[in-house]
């Protein structure tokens, strides 16, 4: 008999006791839960804080016989409300996914030819040393660029950059929420939260919260949605979950919410159903709004959107009727389109006069919670200024994240100066930025890259250099305090032992470190650094209390109102929220949201647009062997009368081709879709062999996606592109 | 000292559900479901023409029917229920003939080849058996389903029953199915 049976045997006989000892598996990764297998005895519940999406949910650990047995939810975190997503439960497959990279390794063939030589950490640290040191040498320290994405450990790559002497730090911002953020800032000094649990009334675009999940907004919509506490007005293109589950659904034409917003305000402001009390004590410009929006009838928007005019007269009567309790949703990742920050920035003046801010149900601003800082040598400041020139091109823009777009187009024609050396941590640009053909020409001007990943990514398979990192649950990371309405303190320790050869980032900062002549900048341990933050947490015994939980939170509480005393000042110029905005007008740009039509595609061609399922987000999680095979493929949707009329059949491959590049992609003839787009999932048709599950199977929107970004943030805007599909 | 009666069920709010698979994958985890079967699923429902569509996902799993026709038919007796309603599959008998997986009116079962034997859901017995719930209640981002046990008066699934209305599936095969979809 085998060891299986003999374990379920064991498992039957125990259940009823206390013992639950599932141990044996038929996984992908049979052979490690298999050795080391134990009875309950020694199981282990360690806290730690989910690292798949930005959201940071609270995980319980379960580890039994030294293997990861399970993920639980920790409801101790006010912000996760007691769940894990897919994603969050499949971390444990992260862990013991194959297609890990093991060991540190250097290329050996031709770029993206997939040769290479496991070495030893010395000699990839000696040797991509050597390599930054030569383009230091030839090219300054500026001929280096240093990219990354969000993450806890982000900040040691980053400071690593820096002390180097690089100003070309590109974070991930301008793909993702770079409009709605600085829309937002621009307009109130802060980013709020949104209300979700008790708004009742919100309205929706540009974001898609049932199946983009963001935590807790996602959870208090759908709880307030369907037991009839709110209203759900969403408008997209796409009938997606959250078109599903909303009280009404517009499948508006693409580009034109902000026409929408638009009519709104000229509804509201002519119909005299604003927030008079709070305009008048808390904002600057109204009037000029008010003479500005006279313009934009519904009527006019009807024909913009294509969402009837009397529909937008009743959803603005609606919408200000609820008054402070309803809330135009802000969506986070907004790199639509070119008027990106101009939409974002109307959403928040909407909000703004029917005085929902810093009201229950409305716009919050986020409260936050003390923690300490581990001091460290300071490095002086880079002298170059940014090859993206972001202080010249986007002079609100948030210059510490670059803006990434602009910032390949510099790469790519040289100037203001060359780039050379590219080191890179756990992103994937190959899959993250448009018009993969431009990046992989940047790749192949470069003397040298690096990069820092869990995975063979696709920006790793073109590599030089490879950094295996930890994953989440084999590390501890720094201390992180999530602002927000419930706001909370989250601290993720390890919960096993590496299995593979790999480190975290902070001892391969620190490796390269040593080499590169900047250990002083770097003279700390993790646990060194995560002391000294538990210092300041507003905590009795607060490293006892986050290694126990995991998770702080005061009380659970909203608070709301703080800002809403008439001596507050707002974070802006003005010291009010700007409805009207100086500082927009002095950088030359539209000081209230002016509508300039987005361009429509011809008859022969769709737009191409995006968005993610719940399962999937990050394009290295269809790798993941739990989440995979909900969607082994991804297709292309496409809306059965144009189907028809182009003879493209169910099933079937179609080849969809942009101005920069095209794809063969399976097609899904759907009623779910506007007739005039076509729309595929992001992170399949992968470079790379060491994404085993989708090398090659399906296709990678950053093919054919065209390079543009909105004007004033840089944020990309990834709904410009449009294809022509054709039978393959 | 007697032990209380149990009988464990799920109330189901469809409704709720956003085809996340959180509950899928927690499954998964726990009870080392293999790749490629599932113990749980949602099940799809997309109707209408453009504009004028819907979509409805209904979460499913084995119902711990009351007279399940698994255990039924199973020759060995393999296929066996607790006394609070749980319906399991002793593994050592189990001799994989699948009889079990024809006369289950709701497809809840799958064979496990490496095995040899049927699996199913157990509502996680051993989490339930220390008093938690099972996985896939637990991780759902929108508490689409609500554990617990008939028996108790004052449990939220016999609230849920006497104030909310709602449905059984296939209810006339007479398997007296435990998994209350509210409408
Ligand atoms: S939403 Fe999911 S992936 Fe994101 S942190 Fe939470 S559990 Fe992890
Ligand atoms: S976890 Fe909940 S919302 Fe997600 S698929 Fe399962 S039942 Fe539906
Ligand atoms: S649902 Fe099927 S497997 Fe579950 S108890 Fe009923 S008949 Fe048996």
């Amino acid at each position: 008999m085998g060891t299986i049976r003999m374990d379920r045997r064991l498992f039957l006989k125990t259940a009823g006791a206390t013992a639950g000892a599932v141990a044996a598996t038929q996984v992908g990764c049979f052979k490690y839960f298999k050795k080391g297998r134990s009875t309950a005895a020694d199981a282990k519940e360690i806290p730690t804080t989910c690292e798949l999406c930005p959201n940071k949910c609270s995980a319980i650990a379960v580890v039994e016989g030294g293997f990861i047995r399970k993920l639980n939810p920790n409801p101790e975190n006010p912000k996760s409300r007691d769940m894990l997503c897919a994603r969050g439960n499949a971390a444990v497959m992260q862990v013991y996914d194959p297609d890990r990279i093991k060991q540190p390794m250097i290329r050996v063939g031709a770029r993206g030819e997939g040769k290479w030589k496991p070495v030893s950490w010395d000699e990839a640290f000696d040797y991509t040393a050597k390599k930054l040191a030569e383009i230091k040498q030839k090219y300054g320290p500026e001929g280096t660029l240093w990219s990354s994405t969000e993450g806890f450990q982000e900040k040691f790559f980053v400071n690593l950059g820096q002390a180097f002497g690089s100003p070309n730090i590109v974070r991930h911002p301008t793909l993702c929420l770079a409009s709605v953020n600085l829309a937002y800032g621009t307009t109130f000094g802060t980013v709020p939260s949104f209300d979700m649990l008790n708004s009742k009334y919100v309205i929706m675009s540009g974001a898609n919260r049932f199946e983009s999940i963001i935590t807790p907004d996602t959870m208090d919509l759908i709880g307030s949605v369907m037991e009839r506490k709110a209203k759900l007005v969403y408008l997209d293109p796409r009938f997606t979950v959250t078109a599903a589950k909303a009280d009404e659904w517009y499948p508006i034409k693409p580009g034109s919410d902000l026409a929408f917003i638009l009519a709104m305000l000229n509804v509201i402001i002519a119909e005299k159903r604003y927030h008079k009390d709070f305009v008048d004590t808390y904002t600057l410009g109204f009037d000029q709004l008010a003479e500005h929006v006279k313009q934009y009838t519904p009527e006019w928007a009807e024909k913009e959107t294509e969402i009837p005019a009397k529909d937008i007269i009743r959803i603005a009567r609606e919408f200000a009727d609820a008054g402070t309790r309803a809330l135009y949703y802000s969506g986070r990742r907004s790199s639509w389109y070119e008027n990106d920050f101009q939409m974002r920035r109307a959403q928040a003046i909407l909000n703004t006069i029917v005085g929902n801010w810093d009201q229950m149900g409305g716009m919050v601003p986020n409260a936050s919670l003390p923690k300490g800082e581990f001091l460290f040598m300071p490095w002086d400041d880079p002298k170059a200024s940014r090859v993206d020139e972001v202080k010249t091109n986007f002079p609100l823009a948030a210059a510490s994240d670059g803006v990434y777009l602009k910032l390949r187009e510099n790469v790519l024609s040289g100037k203001p100066y060359p780039i050379k050396g590219w080191m890179v941590y756990k992103q994937d640009p190959m899959n993250a930025l448009p018009d993969q053909g431009k990046t992989l020409k940047m790749i192949e001007d470069m003397d040298f890259i690096g990069v820092i990943d869990l995975q063979m990514s696709d920006m790793a398979w073109y590599a030089d250099v490879v950094f295996p990192e930890s994953a989440y649950l084999e590390r501890t990371d720094p201390v992180e305090v999530m602002p927000g309405i419930w706001p909370a303190v989250v601290y993720r320790q390890q919960v096993v032992k590496p299995i593979h050869d790999t480190k975290p980032n902070l001892e391969i900062v620190q490796g390269l470190a040593k080499r590169l002549g900047l250990s002083d900048y770097f003279d700390y341990t993790i646990d060194q650094w995560v002391e000294a933050e538990f210092k300041d947490l507003p905590i009795p015994m607060a490293a006892e209390h986050m290694k126990k939980h995991g998770v702080w939170a005061a009380t659970g509480e909203a608070h709301y109102g703080k800002t809403l005393t008439p001596d507050h000042r707002f974070v802006t110029k003005s010291g009010k929220i700007e409805i009207f905005s100086e500082r927009l007008q002095e950088n030359g740009y539209d000081p209230l949201p002016v509508y300039n039509q987005i361009a429509q595609p011809p008859a022969d061609r769709f737009r191409l647009i995006l968005g993610r399922v719940g399962y999937f987000t990050h394009a290295n999680q269809s790798n993941n062997v739990w989440l995979h095979e909900f969607m082994p493929e991804n297709d292309l949707w496409i809306n059965p009368a144009p189907a028809a009329r182009l003879g493209i059949k169910n099933g079937e491959y179609v080849n969809v081709a942009s101005s920069v590049g095209s794809v063969r992609i399976k097609a899904r003839v759907t009623e779910e879709i506007r007739p005039d787009c076509v729309f595929m999932l992001h992170g399949f048709g992968k470079k790379s062999k060491m994404q085993s599950l989708v090398y090659n199977v399906g296709a990678s929107d950053a093919v054919i996606l065209e390079t543009a970004w909105d004007k004033v943030s840089g944020n990309a805007a990834f709904h410009g592109t449009f294809v022509k599909v054709s039978n393959a | 000292m007697a032990m209380k009666k149990k009988r464990y069920a799920l109330v189901i709010d469809s409704r709720k559900c956003l085809n996340c698979k959180a509950c899928v994958v927690a499954c998964k985890a726990e009870n080392k479901v293999p790749v490629g079967h599932f113990r749980n699923r949602i099940n799809e429902e997309r109707k209408g023409e453009y504009p004028t569509l819907s979509i409805n996902f209904e979460p499913e799993q084995c119902h711990h029917c009351d007279e399940p026709s698994c255990v039924r038919v199973c020759p060995t007796g393999a296929s066996w229920q607790r006394k609070d309603g749980i319906v399991l599959v002793n593994y050592d008998e189990c001799i994989g003939c699948r009889y079990c997986m024809i006369a289950c009116p709701y497809d809840a079962r799958y064979f496990n080849e490496e095995e040899g034997v049927v699996d199913k859901c157990t509502f996680c017995v051993q989490r339930v058996d220390k008093g938690e719930v099972p996985a896939c209640v637990e991780t759902c981002p929108s508490k689409v389903r609500v554990f617990g046990d008939l028996e108790d008066p004052k449990s939220r699934i016999r609230e849920l029953l006497a104030t909310r209305r709602y449905k059984v599936k296939e209810p006339q095969t007479g398997n007296g199915p435990q998994l209350y979809y509210l409408l």
